[in-house]
């Protein structure tokens, strides 16, 4: 009877089954898709060491320097987009929001589109002039959106929601502006950035990226049980014993930085912080200590796949990956949803 | 056991919710907070439970002032069933109740055995163990309601505060409700504070009766002493028809269509 009345409830045990078992769906995308690409590249000669180490083993070569790095920089990307998603959805208490609700998207945007028309040719730690503007654009935004929202008192949520939308529109605005006064070859740049371009990046920086993006989705992990409290509301959370202050800023500072970060790698990817967590919670159901780890797993492989595709599909050109997430994305998430929905209310 | 001393209270300062209120809560006691809409009940409660400042006055719980608690050690000692809730992201029954235990758990973020025993005595108290694994949203609003004062059970506390817990409610479930309160009274010697509107529920069920009047003032005293027909008339401006059986007091508000008596 005790046994029954619990049932359902998160155990360790579970957690770490479901995190091995979507590692092990990780690992298995990742390998597949660095041997899938315009160039055929071939498992033994990757690993074959030539006798006379002076020949150029280009099947060597393509893996390391072109694919891995790409699949590395996919998977953080996916990881991090798909738990800010999360905490977005969890800070707010909306299933509808993304890791670009507040502001981030548009920073970003007009960010980049700065650094582009200003025709910059510095780098700072071997990042360009976009991904930097677009960084420092999109903590900016945010940080303006969450100041306005904490002005607007108890009811902050409505108020960080209405403030995301204001300050997303004038960004727009004043992005549409800009690009009006351009030239196309510059407004194009811009565009395909923008819409989520994955291009090869030197490992240095693929390090710092995983580093920062691996520590903040740890940190969100560590707080997962608070933010299951906080889904019942700010006053019942409280009355739980939880500092919601504080946790809201931290998560919501997190989310924001991880979320930059990804933006800067990649540009602006859309989908997968919607659809990512909504379909771990519609399976796996809705405790945060276990959608970190799954979401962090499950997006990353989401995005190597979604970016092979994006590769391969008009090779040799590429298309830009945040086509790719929104139409595969898109239905993948509507069959979970009317699948699935009627067993969660999650409406009501 | 809770003292408030002195409470003033106001959203804008020309209208007083709270004027000078002064109280006693005896450990072990069950008290009812009644008096009409808008004179400041829930804000009461909010008080008590710290979601709300006062402008001036001290409430002390267990000889320390509320405001010396951290969330955390206050949530150790009150719990607290509100109104108005939208569960979102469909929380199961039982990972809703098991929320009440977070400030329990250790740094590992996992509930442990003791944690799962309480868990299911408060399950069981409430009757809300048939329907552990399914959604909140799925629920009636009864059955919400129990799964909340579950929720509060199973976080422990010596105080509990409910804000008219039997809103929503059919006869039956009403009445399960005070029973299941007036229990948790006897059994675990808790001190509880109910909102309601239901004076006839609040008369057979509590020791004592906190009447907010509406102009920051307030009456304090048994069922007995607070509620007759003149008051009710005063307070809350309806007659009322009064009955006696055996020792107890029953009150009836009569309408201008209500069918006469006599």
């Amino acid at each position: 009877m005790k046994n029954e009345t619990m049932k359902g409830l998160l155990t360790p045990g579970i957690l770490a089954r479901r995190t091995a078992l979507a590692a092990a769906v990780l690992v298995a995308v990742m390998f597949v898709c660095s041997f899938i690409g315009s160039e055929r590249i071939s498992l033994k000669a990757v690993f074959y060491t030539a006798p006379d180490s002076t020949t150029v083993n280009p099947d060597h070569e393509i893996f390391v320097r072109v694919r891995l790095p790409r699949i590395i920089l996919a998977a953080i990307v996916g990881a991090a987009l798909a738990c800010s998603g999360v905490t977005f959805q969890a800070l707010l208490r909306n299933p509808l929001a993304d890791p670009y609700i507040l502001g981030i998207s548009s920073g970003a945007a007009l960010g980049a589109t700065i650094a582009v028309l200003g025709g910059f040719d510095w780098t700072l730690w071997g990042r360009s002039p976009i991904a930097v503007f677009a960084f420092a654009g999109g903590l900016a935004a945010v940080w303006l959106v969450w100041s306005i929202g904490r002005m607007t008192g108890k009811f902050y949520i409505t108020g960080l929601l209405l403030a995301g939308v204001v300050v997303n529109a004038f960004f727009s605005a004043i992005i549409m502006f800009l690009t009006s006064i351009a030239k196309s070859q510059q407004v194009h740049a811009t565009i395909f950035w923008l819409m989520g371009n994955m291009v090869e990046e030197d490992f240095l920086v693929l390090w710092i990226g995983t580093g920062c993006i691996a520590g903040g989705i740890t940190a969100l992990f560590l707080i997962s049980p608070q933010l299951n409290v906080l889904s019942l509301g700010e006053d019942d959370a409280r009355s739980i014993g939880l500092n919601t202050t504080g946790i809201q800023t931290f998560a919501f500072t997190i989310a924001a930085f991880i979320t930059a970060v990804a933006v800067s790698l990649s540009g602006l990817i859309g989908f997968v912080g919607l659809i990512v967590p909504h379909a771990i919670r519609l399976i796996f159901g809705p405790d945060h200590r276990q959608l970190f780890p799954l979401c962090a797993i499950i997006g990353a492989a989401f995005l190597v796949g979604a970016d092979t595709v994006a590769r391969t599909v008009v090779a040799p050109a590429q298309l830009p990956v945040g086509i790719v997430t929104a139409i595969v994305g898109g239905p993948f998430f509507l069959v979970l949803l009317i699948k699935y929905s009627r067993k969660v209310h999650w409406y009501k | 056991m809770i003292k408030v001393q002195n409470l003033d209270f106001w959203y804008t300062p020309e209208s007083s919710i709270l004027k000078g209120a002064s109280f006693i809560v005896q450990r072990g006691e069950f008290l009812a907070i009644v008096g009409p809409n808008g004179t400041g009940k829930t804000t009461l409660l909010n008080l008590l439970s710290k979601t709300l400042m006062p402008k001036s006055g001290l409430i002390k719980i267990e000889e320390n002032s509320i405001k010396s608690y951290s969330n955390k050690e206050l949530a150790k000692k009150i719990a607290i069933v509100r109104q108005e809730f939208v569960p979102v992201f469909g929380f199961s029954v039982i990972e809703t109740v098991m929320m009440a235990r977070t400030p329990y758990y250790g740094s590992i973020g996992f509930e442990t055995g003791t944690d799962r025993k309480i868990v299911n005595e408060a399950l069981e108290a409430t009757n809300t163990n048939r329907f552990a694994s399914r959604t909140l949203g799925s629920l009636s609003a009864g059955e919400r309601q129990c799964v909340f004062i579950a929720r509060a059970l199973a976080q422990n506390t010596p105080i509990l505060l409910l804000d008219e817990p039997t809103n929503f409610l059919d006869l039956k479930n009403q009445v399960a409700i005070y029973d299941l309160l007036k229990a948790a009274q006897i059994e675990k010697d808790k001190t509880i504070i109910a909102v309601t509107h239901d004076i006839n529920l609040a008369s057979q069920y509590c020791d004592e009766i906190l009447l907010l009047k509406g102009d920051g003032s307030l009456l304090h005293g048994s069922p007995k002493d607070i509620f007759s027909s003149e008051c009710i008339k005063e307070i809350f401006g309806v007659d009322v028809f009064k009955g006696t059986i055996g020792n107890e007091n029953f009150f009836i508000p009569i309408g201008k269509y209500t069918k006469k008596a006599h």
